[in-house]
């Protein structure tokens, strides 16, 4: 069906690397411009998140005295690499599958875990009260999603896996071939909760407003970017210009891979992303207000949680009436 | 040469802003955060945004007479903005005072202290004003990438 590619050329050229960083920047500008459209406003142009990088490169690198200095240049080089590392991992369908080890989905989310270490580690490692204080709040979202996405994975797996009558199955590219062949799981009752949980984990993994409370501006100034200037923090936006592309690609793979293939299915692809970043966080970021972490937190233990757990429990039980 | 003045073109569309409010009435502030730079008259346009943390900052608007209590913390966030910088004085007191200048709590004019490169006078100065100041900032600012 597709190629496998060596995977250097899949975390530097494509799907990771320039593609992705490419891919990443567009979805932001087009998410600032939308923003600003629904606001009644102009808006910067579509190449915006490249000139800001760009000019990062421009400036001056500082660093604070008290900052532990191998921690805090080092954590945007983590952050960015496993992101890089993680867009390997994620197929396109009909375009691009990932390699038999690779396509693993717990690697994934281990790897999709740690941009959220990495902000940690520069919080902490700052020295700023600030930068402590985002560093315990990004703490306590990811406490918050990490269970949800876990549990709607584990239900796709099982849902796959017993469909197939091959038992749970954690490759991503399988999890997208089978979805190709069968439909997509966007349309399976059973799997309904799920994507909402998944819509809800979405905007909080990527720090999107209304749970972009570790990096909150107005309270935090930032929190764990506040010290930050020059090129890490121009790595800290490729970062999260990666995370977007991997994180939107996997709720791609995971629930409406299309049926096509070549570059049919290379623009469909797009097509999907580009809706997702605009309906799921464009439109909910200029609506909605930021939760307080508490607030985040509970909701999280609450809807997501149930709603992936319903997920999970249903599809065990379909499938082993035989009703699928 | 010719590609890293290209690139140097290309990162001089990308001006970040951020304020220091070094005594001001508040009235400044309203200029520039709700009506001259965030919604009606939107300088996102010219690709600035607002920062909240100085380290960020390209641009640094400073509105207030710059009070004797707040001097020694206002050149502290000043030193911690990254080169290369400009710096914009907004509203009338950062110039001469205002309506403090015989105060014996301030400081203006604000040149005595900090690298004013433009200025833009009002009290509180009109949104195009403001507008006007940003846009010359940022000329500045490319010549010094």
């Amino acid at each position: 069906m597709t190629s496998q590619l060596p995977i250097l050329v899949a975390a530097l050229v494509f799907p990771g690397g320039v593609f992705a960083l490419a891919l990443g920047l567009a979805l932001k500008g087009a998410d600032r411009r939308l923003a600003a459209r629904l606001q009644g406003r102009v808006g910067p142009p579509l190449a915006q998140p490249f000139f800001d990088i760009v000019k990062l490169g421009f400036k001056r690198t500082m660093a604070p005295d008290v900052a532990c200095a191998p921690v805090f240049f080092g954590a945007p080089l983590i952050g960015a690499a496993s992101m890089l590392l993680a867009m390997t991992l994620v197929p396109i369908a009909g375009v691009y599958a990932p390699g038999p080890i690779g396509g693993d989905l717990l690697v994934l989310i281990y790897l999709l875990a740690v941009p959220g270490v990495a902000l940690m580690l520069a919080g902490s490692s700052s020295g700023s009260p600030y930068g402590a204080i985002g560093f315990s709040r990004e703490m306590a979202m990811m406490l918050a999603y990490e269970g949800p996405i876990v549990l709607i994975v584990a239900a796709v797996a099982l849902r796959v896996g017993l469909a197939t009558g091959e038992g749970p199955t954690f490759s991503l590219s399988a999890i997208a071939a089978y979805q190709q062949e069968h439909g997509a799981l966007l349309f399976d009752p059973v799997m309904w909760p799920a994507v909402v949980a998944f819509v809800f984990f979405y905007p909080a993994n990527l720090g999107i407003v209304p749970f972009d409370i570790p990096e909150a501006e107005t309270e935090v100034l930032e929190g764990p970017l506040l010290e930050y200037s020059g090129r890490p923090l121009a790595l800290f936006k490729v970062m999260s210009a990666l995370k977007a592309v991997v994180v939107l690609g996997l709720g791609v793979a995971l629930f409406i891979p299309l049926p096509f293939t070549g570059a049919l299915g290379l623009i469909g692809w797009l097509v999907e992303l580009l809706a997702l970043a605009l309906i799921g966080v464009t439109a909910v970021r200029v609506g909605a207000g930021r939760m307080r972490i508490d607030q985040a937190f509970v909701f999280f233990l609450k809807w997501p949680l149930a709603l992936a757990l319903a997920s999970l429990l249903a599809a065990a039980y379909f499938s082993a009436g035989g009703a699928s | 040469m010719t590609f890293v003045t290209r690139l140097k073109d290309v990162a001089a569309r990308s001006p970040w802003l951020y304020r220091i409010n070094a005594g001001s009435c508040n009235g400044c502030d309203v200029e520039l955060a709700t009506t001259a730079l965030i919604p009606r008259y939107d300088v996102e346009r010219l690709g600035c945004v607002y920062c909240g943390s100085p380290r960020h900052a390209d641009i640094v608007l400073i509105t207030g007479p710059l009070t004797r209590h707040v001097l020694a913390a206002a050149q502290r966030v000043f030193a911690e903005i990254p080169d290369p910088k400009v710096t914009v004085a907004v509203g009338v007191c950062p110039i001469t005072g205002g309506i403090f200048r015989e105060s014996y709590a301030i400081c203006a004019p604000i040149d005595q202290y900090f690298p004013v490169d433009v200025n833009v006078p009002g009290c509180p100065p009109r949104p195009p004003a403001i507008i006007e100041g940003v846009a010359k900032a940022i000329a500045i600012w490319r010549q010094r990438l």
